[in-house]
């Protein structure tokens, strides 16, 4: 619901102005990102280590190589010890996500050890795909269709490839006003993303409610950080004092074709 | 500290022996100071005796007065700002009603004369106040065309606009939401129309408004950090008169009158803007179906049954819509009535009843098919009022008054159809009874020294029904308590200790201190990670305590040049206390335990006003610098330090002027330079899913580019007869198109995947206007 709000800030682009502007921005000593998930999907499951860069700096984040990590599920028992595959790429071997089990993160970066927790919740399947080019002008938004099951409190996150390409974007939806309901959840994007004849395949994310917390504040920050009084950096779920998110999900996907 | 303790004692043992020191050959001269063409009573008058120059009153919001004085034979000297003085011959043998009639306009010779009474600003005894008339903001440009006296007292010492495009205003470094906005009394809880461009009150309606910055007298209060206390004109009691104006995105028609001559009258104004209309022009189908309008309405009637007994009845309705098809719609407004009766017991003692009625409305709705929501909140008052006036003699004078307000805050019921993706919600209304009781003093302690001082004691109480939580230190609610209707939550109590005075230096200067405290217990939750235009009230309650101010203001005064300058210059301390901050991430939409998202601090402000008016002469204006700090202190905020807060400008000046080239041609010009805001900006960023999102190491820590813009207008007189006048408005808003930012927006680059950028929206460029007026 908060950005389809945001539209309103459209009628002020019938006599505003937009330019943007170089600012003198300080940078921050680089910090710690990690961020990792388990899936009820097949493995491996991996978990990706990096640092922060200033600004204006381009979007590349150094790697961060020679942690020792482990992912334990705490319900059954099972800890692995995972690989670093390629630099700050780190997958698992063994282990195997359920549904209702708590995994553990535990990874040691340059002598600190970062911890977090994360419980699987039950899966929401999504329903279908479908389209909508009607509420922005010249813009195709894919639309994630599903029913809220109305005996949990449930947390969601999405994820959209098109033809084949992921988004990269962090969209979130929670129940909280719509327990039960059947939901459809329009995914924004900008205008060039979605075209005519393109495949469109989405994913709806069933995360707990501190993996929400983290992803609905960087969603905001992301998005929305000129209509916030006081911005904030997102709050990890991560201890230790880095970046980041661990998430165990619910994984769940279906894909489209576009056609107007 | 203690012996302002006893200076207080002391005060309140006099001031009984005062009451009982009149002479049995002391007799009382009371009456209406009155415009002379149009029969309006004039509030704020000098009234003085030739034969007596260090006592004096002024008329209260009615146009009353009332001076006790030994038998004798004196000249009444009554005067007001740009009317033309009046002196009557007073013997002076027995209590006798004088009503006085003041013609507007003044003469050159006249200015000579008049200097000598003109000198309430010096004077009177509450530093930081400030009165503006219509009048006197005639020829002001602003935005549109449109006249506006909120946006005008935008531009005197210690009131920062919040910035373009954004509602509200900051007075001493306080809050948006602790303004105290009067329209004949009522509650105004929005005084803005679509989204800040416009205020709620429409000038043609409008008699005059007096700003409160500290130093409040007892009979106000709800607020921290300022009241503006604007009045309705009553109407034309002489003779009927249509007036108007058509501009170029909002007209206006006013019509006045006698209901019977000499005894009754009644005004009626309306506006409603037609910007939408352009709207429909556009060939983009979503902007076409747009609706952007606003209207309002303002009434009042008044008669007199007799010489003592007089009632007002004002009304005031405003609405605003905004609706993007498929998308969104917003409307919102004020309703405000008041009903008063002013009845006079005897000479000496003024009584008016007030009975108010409020209401701010408040509705969002989703317009999706699929995803439609709508959600209904608002904010009811009813209030009843009274307020004694005693004019024990003519060195001092006693206001007592009670006032009870009943609140009911809707936060919120949301009604959606099978379709949506939502479910229906109600949030649970709040009620309060908020009540006060005050007594304020004003006494003339000697030719020098001059003091108006009382107290306000409030009482807050929340009642129930409802579910009240507590929470833990993280915000979970740890238990719920149900009230039935009636129970009592919780009540606070509060006095308010208010103290002013004035130390006349000689005939043309003074020195002013006061101090004041003042409580607010409805709270105002603005926007935070939603981009809504929230307007969410809260009362004081179990978790959230009243807000507490309490102000320190001294400054000197001085009027030179025959009285054509007038010259002022204040400082200000004030520290405050409880103020409401939110959580990272809070959550305000729906949100049955809103309270958790919350969390509070303090704040402390204080500055140095300065303000130079020329009053009279061919150019007219002012101009005005402000050198202020604004900072907050919250746990867990920038290592619970103080830091400077949104509102914190370090400069801020404005320059007015007005130029009468001729008897057609009056030009004007405003100049507003402030330092930029305190902003939130990135330090670094990280990605999330790929996406880049931003690293944040300090609240507050950066500036928004400085603000600076010149308005320029001019006025053409077209033709004046006795029968028909009328007038051109031309102005320039932002005449160098300078591009100040509303916003700025971190984001991904759109045209380079590697890259983020910080876009800039600016609202207004240069906008031309004209508008046509007319009156006969």
């Amino acid at each position: 619901m908060k950005k389809s709000v945001i539209a309103l800030s459209a009628l002020f682009l019938v006599y505003s102005c937009t330019k943007t502007v170089q600012l003198n921005l300080n940078t921050t000593a680089s910090q710690l990102v990690i961020q990792g998930t388990v899936s009820d999907t097949s493995g491996p499951y991996q978990v990706l280590i990096s640092q922060s860069v200033g600004f204006y700096d381009n979007s590349i984040y150094p790697s961060v190589s020679g942690a020792s990590v482990t992912i334990a599920d705490s319900t059954t028992g099972i800890t692995d010890q995972l690989t670093e595959t390629s630099p700050g790429v780190y997958s698992t071997h063994t282990i195997v996500g359920h549904p209702g089990d708590t995994y553990l993160l535990t990874a040691q970066v340059n002598g600190k050890t970062y911890t977090a927790s994360s419980t699987m919740p039950q899966p929401v399947p999504l329903d279908s795909v479908t389209f909508d080019n009607q509420s922005i002008k010249n813009t195709i938004r894919a639309v994630s269709n599903f029913q809220d099951p109305v005996q949990y409190t449930n947390y969601y996150s999405f994820t959209q490839y098109v033809n084949g390409k992921d988004l990269q974007e962090v969209h979130t939806f929670e129940d909280r006003l719509s327990n039960g309901r059947y939901i459809r959840e329009k995914m924004d994007n900008d205008t060039s993303d979605i075209k005519n004849g393109d495949t469109v395949q989405l994913f709806l994310i069933g995360i707990d409610y501190n993996v929400y917390t983290f992803l609905s504040e960087a969603e905001n920050i992301a998005y929305n950080n000129d209509n916030l009084v006081a911005p904030a950096t997102p709050t990890s779920n991560i201890t230790g004092g880095c970046l980041g998110y661990f998430s165990a999900q619910t994984v769940s996907s279906k894909k489209g074709i576009v056609k107007f | 500290m203690r012996q302002k303790k006893h200076l207080t004692a002391l005060l309140i043992l006099l001031a009984p022996l005062e009451i009982w020191a009149q002479t049995s050959s002391s007799y009382t001269v009371s009456g209406t100071v009155k415009d002379k063409s149009s029969g309006e009573t004039m509030a704020g008058a000098s009234v003085g005796l030739l034969e007596k120059p260090g006592i004096g009153v002024t008329t209260n919001s009615y146009g009353f007065y009332s001076l006790t004085v030994p038998q004798g034979h004196y000249h009444l000297i009554v005067s007001y700002s740009s009317y033309a003085l009046d002196t009557v011959d007073l013997v002076l043998d027995k209590n006798m009603v004088q009503n006085v009639s003041l013609s507007s306009g003044r003469g050159q010779m006249q200015e000579v004369v008049v200097s000598g009474a003109r000198k309430n600003n010096i004077t009177k005894t509450l530093p930081g106040v400030q009165r503006l008339t219509a009048e006197e903001i005639r020829n002001v440009p602003v935005v549109f065309g449109e006249r506006d006296i909120l946006k005008t007292i935008q531009l005197l010492p210690g009131i920062e606009s919040a910035g373009d495009g954004k509602s509200g205003f900051y007075v001493r470094g306080g809050g948006s939401d602790q303004n105290l906005i009067l329209l004949d009394e009522a509650t105004v809880y929005n005084a803005s129309h679509v989204l800040g461009f416009f205020s709620v009150f429409n000038s043609d309606a409008l008699k005059d408004i007096t700003v409160y910055k500290g130093g409040m007298p007892a009979s106000y209060g709800g607020r921290l950090s300022s009241v503006e206390d604007i009045t309705m004109r009553d109407g034309n009691n002489q003779k009927y008169v249509v007036s108007g104006g058509i501009g170029l995105i909002a007209s206006r028609l006013n019509v006045e009158g006698p209901i019977v001559r000499d005894k009754g009258s009644f005004f009626i104004s309306a506006r409603r803007t037609y910007a939408d209309a352009f709207l429909g022009l556009s060939s983009d189908t979503t902007i076409k179906g747009s609706k952007l309008y606003f209207y309002d309405v303002n009434a009042k009637a008044n008669y007199i049954f007799d010489e003592h007994n007089k009632i007002y009845l004002s009304a005031y309705f405003g609405n605003d819509e905004l609706k993007l098809p498929y998308k969104f719609g917003n409307n919102f407004g004020n309703v405000t009535t008041t009903l008063r009766w002013n009845h006079i017991f005897n000479d000496k003692l003024f009584s008016n009843t007030s009975l108010i009625y409020s209401n701010f409305y408040y509705n969002i709705a989703i317009l999706n098919s699929s995803n439609n929501i709508s959600i209904q909140s608002n904010v009811t008052d009813a209030h009843l009022k009274e307020d004694l006036n005693y004019y024990i003699s003519s060195r001092s004078k006693l206001d007592i008054g009670v006032d009870v307000i009943h609140h009911i805050l809707s936060p919120g019921v949301g009604t959606t159809t099978a379709s949506s993706s939502y479910n229906s919600l109600a949030l649970q209304k709040k009620y309060a009874i908020e009540s006060a009781l005050y007594a304020s003093h004003d006494w003339t302690l000697s030719r020098d020294w001059k003091l108006t001082y009382g107290v306000r004691l409030t009482t807050f109480t929340l009642t129930g029904p409802g579910d009240f939580y507590t929470y833990d230190n993280s915000g979970n609610a740890k238990d719920t308590m149900h009230y039935n209707e009636g129970a009592v939550i919780k009540t606070y109590v509060n006095p308010e200790p208010r103290f002013a005075a004035t130390y006349q230096l000689d005939a043309v200067s003074s020195i002013k201190f006061s101090y004041t405290r003042n409580v607010q217990n409805i709270h105002l939750l603005g926007n935070t990670t939603s981009s809504l235009p929230n307007s969410l009230y809260i009362p004081s309650s179990n978790n959230v305590k009243p807000e507490i101010a309490d102000q320190f203001a001294t400054g000197y005064y001085l009027n030179f040049h025959h009285n054509m300058y007038e010259l002022s210059s204040e400082v200000y301390y004030k520290a405050l206390e409880n103020q409401i901050d939110y959580k990272d991430g809070a959550e305000l939409l729906g949100n049955e335990q809103i309270e958790s998202q919350l969390q509070y601090g303090k704040g402390r402000a204080y500055g140095w006003e300065n303000f130079v008016k020329k009053k009279y002469g061919k150019l007219t204006g002012w101009l005005s610098y402000t050198l202020s700090r604004t900072e907050r202190k919250i746990p867990g905020i920038n290592q619970d330090r103080y830091y400077p807060a949104v509102q914190d400008e370090t400069h801020n000046l404005a320059v007015v002027g007005m130029y009468q080239y001729n008897k057609k041609w009056t030009f004007s010009a405003t100049f507003v330079y402030n330092t930029g805001n305190a902003t939130t900006w990135p330090s670094g960023k990280f990605p999330v899913n790929g996406a880049p999102v931003y690293i944040y190491s300090q609240r507050d820590g950066y500036r928004t580019p400085a603000y600076n813009r010149l308005d320029l207008g001019a006025t053409l007189l077209a033709k004046k007869t006795a029968k028909f006048e009328s007038s051109w408005t031309f102005s320039i808003y932002n005449a160098y198109d300078r591009w100040n930012p509303y916003a700025i927006l971190f984001q991904k680059d759109p045209n380079n995947n590697l890259k983020t950028q910080a876009l800039q929206t600016t609202l207004f460029g240069i906008v031309p206007s004209v508008t046509y007026n007319f009156k006969f």
